[in-house]
């Protein structure tokens, strides 16, 4: 029974030590691949003052965490651990315990144990004179939030382990990284046949990663006299077609291309994608799919990849209103049904590049 | 404005946008349908296609911006203009996609009936009505509530009936590996 393995090997690397080799992935690469995390993974720990006291007897620990803990719960600090190992090493108390919030009009005066210990219910012997800490006010999510929430009071860390090989650039293989570099060449080439024919300079590629198959390909076609054929929008259309469906007519533009898809073979889930009739797809088109776009999509395109369920975005260079990263991040945005992974910097340069040139 | 008058087309239009929602729900498709009113003539009117189309982006807005574009081209006028003085009517709040290309596409007012909870972009979710994007078209005015509890009834009867084209939730799958 393969679920009841124990998870030995896993434990053996110690979580603090760093992996120090940080592999230079292909030399043809000149981008670095960045996660756009959410508003909570990405932003700085913030503080909270709390007071904190010597624990002058050690013995004493176990008890004084069970009857400040009684008077003090924390609820909604549950990262924070009760007590830590003194930080000053000449110190003569080697530990320190956390007794409980301050308040803000407290400032500057340090209230005595017996102010902040109800007696009766702490027996606050073994405790010396509190001081003022600052703690971590929520749990931290990323290592670098780990990182900088210890150096002030020791919390737990639910690590993502995704998320950090992701922060590290260590997510993807040197030829996963080879073939993202593909799809984009191919986005930006799309792109440049757009703006041959008088469209904004961009271009997205549909891919299913399960396959390693191109979908589809279109760039943007505003030129066509509708104003809202953004590139997005085109391959999920494009798409579509590919299933059957569509709304929009490309013929006027060649490189707005998709492969047909073959019957029972349409990569991930095909099960659920495919009706009673065995032949049409169902609408939520993108579902198991990555789209590279050469940059940043606009509000619009961003919740038309949510509304299609898309599973991972990369684009090249951020735009100005972008709203996967720059003024919004709908990938991760809380209330709405779908979520999704997305990363900047792929082939960057070149698609900056490809921005001025046809500004 | 001429008060009376004015709200007396105002209701013969939103009933036409029921009138499509309506008609979606009969198609199995999300009840939302809509208006695009230009010079008090009706340019372009949808209701959700996105089961019909296979392309999630179908929703009743953007069918409606498709039929007054190709007014535009059978008139001879440029879309710019035109859509700078039409007004939307639609069933139920525009989600933050729809909001988007009416920013985009500088449609001055938006007359809708119930808020869209789950994806509504002018306030419920997100604000991409009235918030401050200088590249992304221009904001616009909302005139919500316009039976409202007709339009969320609707919702409630498509959603009852669970859209079967829908994957399963994965939140819903969440709650039960936790244990």
């Amino acid at each position: 029974m393969k679920e009841h393995m124990p998870p030995s090997q896993e434990d053996e690397g110690s979580p603090a030590e760093p992996k120090c080799k940080r592999r230079r992935s292909s030399e043809s690469c000149s981008w670095d691949i960045l996660p756009v995390l959410s508003e909570e993974e990405s932003q700085r720990i913030t503080l909270l003052q709390a007071y904190a006291a010597p624990v002058l007897s050690k013995k004493e620990t176990s008890r004084l965490v069970r009857e400040v803990s009684a008077v003090h719960s924390l609820k909604s600090l549950q990262h924070l651990k009760r007590v830590r190992a003194c930080k000053d090493r000449g110190s003569p108390h080697p530990l320190e315990m956390l007794l409980c919030l301050a308040l803000a009009k407290e400032k500057g005066h340090v209230p005595s144990l017996s102010e902040l210990l109800p007696e009766g219910q702490v027996n606050s012997c073994g405790l010396g004179q509190p001081f003022l800490v600052l703690v971590p006010s929520c749990p931290p999510l990323t290592r670098p939030q780990f990182q900088e929430a210890s150096a002030h009071w020791p919390t737990s860390f639910h690590e993502n382990k995704e998320v950090t090989k992701a922060l590290t650039g260590q997510q993807f293989s040197r030829e996963e990284k080879a073939r993202m570099q593909r799809y984009m060449e191919q986005a930006i080439e799309v792109a440049q046949q757009g703006a041959e024919r008088g469209n904004e300079a961009v271009g997205a590629v549909f891919v299913d990663p399960a396959t390693e198959e191109v979908l589809a390909m279109g760039h943007d076609c505003r030129k066509s006299n509708n104003p809202l054929l953004h590139a997005t929008m085109v391959c999920i259309d494009l798409v579509a077609h590919r299933q059957g469906g569509g709304a929009y007519n490309f013929d006027s533009y060649p490189s707005c291309s998709f492969v047909a898809s073959v019957k029972g073979n349409s990569g991930t889930g095909a099960a659920d994608l495919f009706d009673d009739a065995g032949s049409s797809v169902l609408p939520y088109i993108c579902t198991g799919y990555d789209l590279y776009i050469t940059r940043e999509p606009c509000i619009m395109c961003a919740m038309a990849l949510v509304h299609s369920r898309i599973q991972r975005v990369f684009y090249g260079t951020p735009s100005p209103d972008g709203a996967l990263g720059t003024r919004y991040k709908i990938h991760t945005q809380k209330d709405l049904n779908h979520h999704f992974q997305v990363f900047r910097g792929i082939l960057e340069e070149q698609c900056q590049q490809l921005r001025e040139k046809w500004h | 404005m001429g008060g009376g008058e004015e709200a007396a087309k105002r209701q013969r239009w939103m009933e036409e946008a029921f009138r499509m929602a309506k008609e979606a729900l009969g198609n199995g498709e999300v009840p939302v349908g809509c208006l695009m009113v230009y010079n008090n003539t009706v340019l372009g009117q949808g209701r959700n296609e996105v089961n019909e189309t296979k392309n999630a982006t179908r929703h009743a807005e953007m069918v409606a911006v498709d039929q007054v574009l190709a007014w535009c081209r059978q008139n001879c006028k440029n879309p710019v203009e035109v859509f700078e003085q039409t007004v939307l009517y639609v069933t139920v709040e525009p989600c933050i996609m729809c909001a988007g290309a009416l920013r985009l596409l500088k449609i001055p007012l938006v007359v809708y009936g119930c808020q869209n909870e789950r994806f509504g972009g002018c306030g419920s979710v997100l604000n991409i009505a009235a918030d401050d994007l200088l590249g992304t078209g221009t904001s616009f005015e909302c005139i919500a509530g316009y039976r409202a509890e007709e339009a969320v009834e609707m919702l409630k009867t498509f959603y009852k009936q669970e859209n079967p084209n829908a994957p399963k939730s994965k939140a819903r799958k969440k709650d039960s590996d936790e244990s």
